[in-house]
């Protein structure tokens, strides 16, 4: 008997025009690890709501068919009566965490559920340990990197043992290491698993099956043999790139760190002894295990840090997108909000906005933008600056392989102009835009 | 210590120093306060440092033309309409002073509490207060989204100064904070918030020396009432 179960699903948000799912029918076996694919809109988040009845009973909206876990009719049962027999983890870990530490966070869930008192810490710990963070159970979480942030997330789920795991860009935060080791762990819990991301090779590696929506329909249901074929001949970009064969022009160099150190707060050294040239010209890629410093040192490279120790030479304007894009929200408008960064300079403003496929959301509120469109609204707030340094953290949070194409494309196309800096344990990205990778916290680094 | 007890002398010092009639004994509780929120981070501390001192600067400052009382002027200015003849006596700056103090020690009892203590563990304690939890997160949280907002400027090239930069701020971070606020609720039901049957960890035992924290604070807010 299926363990979860969508018949003929139709959803429509509150004050949208169209549908986010239609006709959406499909089970779920006990045990299956179901991998999500689609553009960004394409209604995948949509789906896992449902899963988790946050949809319809959060969000409002028209919903049509049914939707049933475990049994459960998901229009009568409410989202908190599911938890525990299903389990979600979002897209952004900052938006999830309810407590100020650690340990509580991973026991809130088991808190609510009613599991016994005696029973939750050990449960927490065990959590923690799986998802290889128990070094963390003391920590406050506002002194977590994103990475770890997204760990306690995952904790917190997976402690709730749940039959049904909803996970939506997991491993998005996660150093590549920490994301096969996360997802090796989740495929051996044997527990149903619904999962989306937008760096399809590595979830196909450990899927049974996929789905591929697109505008809210289901395109393909299949086997992964048959997905792989499928996405072959209609959707080759889902399966990655072999490079990028570009032959990189070098200029003189425009940002140099020489033996840079730097603390937060008088704090140990987040990063110490750290060489790095950028030329102009080149694109160059910074990898590397969560909390190794790849973010300080990009800050550091965009002038927006001060080392303690060693130098930090720019030459020319520097340019740096950070990697929540909800910090690029302040006006009221996408056009006002890209040229902040041009004073005011409205033509140049709308010329970033067509670069980034942003055209017709000129006029929206930023906040009204999807994931993926907010994330494209930021680096055209940076891009519209044309810095001789450029540095982008994390720019493919939320971005579809599509868009990530287009992204790499965009990039190459200023590339001469500029020396480019982009933080990212995003491979396949890696693959496709840079000339030369560096990979933190492995021997030395750098050159 | 306990956070509850912690709490406890951080409400008995505030106490203390709303009930007490003597300048110097206000001064001393707003001094301890003081030294207390030194303990936090200087980057954390230093809003609410600035925060509380700017308020009690400007209590101290406008005390004098509002209130009208005693009979040993400093000063005598011009008559203003509406407020009538400014003047400043020594009675009106001694008032002033206590109210200003009286407004930083409380103001620094809130700094202390907000800085320093571990707020899952004390509101584990009221287990009803998840959402006291949440609303004494939302300075942290707030200075947190300013601050990314004041990097993304500066990542663009446009620094942020003075108060009217920073008042550009409001309506995002208000906006902001309504949307975190709603994929958190959304978080949380996921996370079975609101079901019937809810347990909790087991909480560490109170130990003598919180009880013998609590008594300090009675016994701070009794000479609150008494003598100070």
């Amino acid at each position: 008997m299926a363990l979860a179960r969508a018949d003929r699903l139709t959803f429509t948000y509150p004050d949208a025009g169209t549908p986010a799912l239609r006709d959406v029918s499909l089970e779920i076996e006990p045990g299956e690890v179901v991998a999500v694919l689609g553009p960004s809109g394409s209604g995948k988040s949509t789906l896992l709501r449902a899963f988790a009845g946050l949809v319809p009973h959060f969000h409002g909206g028209r919903f049509e068919g049914r939707v049933e876990i475990a049994g459960l009719d998901t229009r009568s049962a409410r989202p908190a009566e599911l938890a525990g027999t299903v389990a979600s983890v979002f897209q952004d870990p900052e938006e999830q965490i309810v407590l100020s530490r650690v340990i509580p966070e991973v026991a809130f869930g088991l808190e609510n559920i009613g599991t016994p008192p005696a029973d939750i810490l050990r449960r927490a710990h065990e959590a923690l340990a799986s998802v290889g963070s128990e070094h963390l159970a003391d920590r406050a979480v506002a002194e977590l990197s994103g990475g770890e942030l997204q760990r306690v997330c995952l904790a917190s789920a997976v402690a709730l043992r749940p039959k049904l795991l909803l996970l939506d860009e997991p491993t998005s935060q996660l150093d590549p290491g920490g994301a096969d080791a996360f997802l090796e762990y989740v495929v051996g819990l044997g527990i149903a698993v619904l999962i989306s991301d937008h760096r399809p090779r590595r979830v196909l590696e450990h899927a049974d099956r996929v789905l591929f929506l697109d505008a809210g329909r289901v395109l393909l249901d299949a086997a992964v043999p048959a997905a792989e074929d499928w996405l072959g001949h209609n959707r080759p970009v889902w399966l990655g790139a072999s490079g990028n064969g570009r032959v990189p022009t070098q200029g003189e160099p425009l940002c140099r760190l020489e033996g840079v150190q730097f603390a937060y707060r008088g704090g140990l050294p987040v990063v110490d002894g750290v060489d790095l040239e950028l030329r102009r010209g080149e694109i160059v890629a910074l990898g590397g295990a969560n909390g190794t410093g790849k973010t300080t040192i990009a800050k550091l490279a965009a002038g927006l840090l001060a080392p303690d120790a060693g130098t930090a030479e720019l030459r020319g304007r520097a340019a740096m997108l950070l990697q929540d894009p909800s910090r690029y929200c302040i006006r009221e408008r996408a056009d006002e909000e890209v040229a902040v960064g041009v004073r005011g300079d409205r033509r140049r403003a709308l010329a970033a906005l067509a670069e980034l496929g942003l055209s017709g959301m000129a006029s929206r509120h930023p906040r009204d933008l999807s994931t993926g469109e907010r994330e494209r609204l930021a680096l055209a707030s940076v891009l519209v600056t044309d810095p001789d340094v450029l540095v982008l953290d994390e720019p493919t949070r939320g971005v579809d392989p599509q868009r990530k194409a287009a992204l790499a494309e965009l990039l190459h196309d200023g590339s001469e102009r500029r020396a480019t800096l982009v933080v990212t344990h995003d491979e396949e990205f890696v693959r496709i835009v840079a000339d030369r990778s560096i990979t933190l916290g492995r021997e030395s680094l750098l050159v | 210590m306990k956070p509850g007890a912690a709490v406890a002398l951080l409400a008995a010092l505030a106490a203390a120093a709303l009930l007490a009639q003597h300048l110097a004994a206000v001064a001393v509780v707003a001094l301890v306060l003081f030294a207390v929120c030194l303990r936090a981070p200087a980057e954390r501390r230093r809003l609410y440092l600035f925060g509380t001192l700017v308020s009690a600067g400007a209590l101290f400052l406008l005390t004098p033309f509002i209130e009208t009382i005693g009979s040993h002027p400093i000063w005598t200015g011009p008559i203003v309409p509406v407020l009538g003849q400014l003047d400043i006596t020594h009675e009106e700056l001694t008032s002033a002073g206590l109210n200003a103090l009286r407004l930083a020690a409380v103001g620094l009892a809130f700094a202390a509490y907000a800085l320093l203590l571990d707020h899952d563990a004390l509101l584990q304690a009221v287990r009803f207060a998840r959402p006291a939890a949440l609303a004494t997160r939302l300075m942290p949280t707030l200075e947190r989204d300013a601050a990314g907002f004041v990097e993304a400027l500066r990542g663009r090239g446009v620094e942020v100064n003075g108060v009217r930069g920073r008042a550009v701020l409001l309506s995002p971070l208000l906006a902001s904070a309504l949307e975190r606020g709603l994929n958190l609720a959304e978080a949380m039901e996921a996370r079975g918030y609101g079901r019937t049957g809810r347990t909790s960890i087991p909480r560490p035992c109170w130990r003598a020396r919180d009880s013998v924290v609590v008594a300090l604070a009675a016994a701070i807010v009794t000479a609150g009432v008494l003598w100070l």
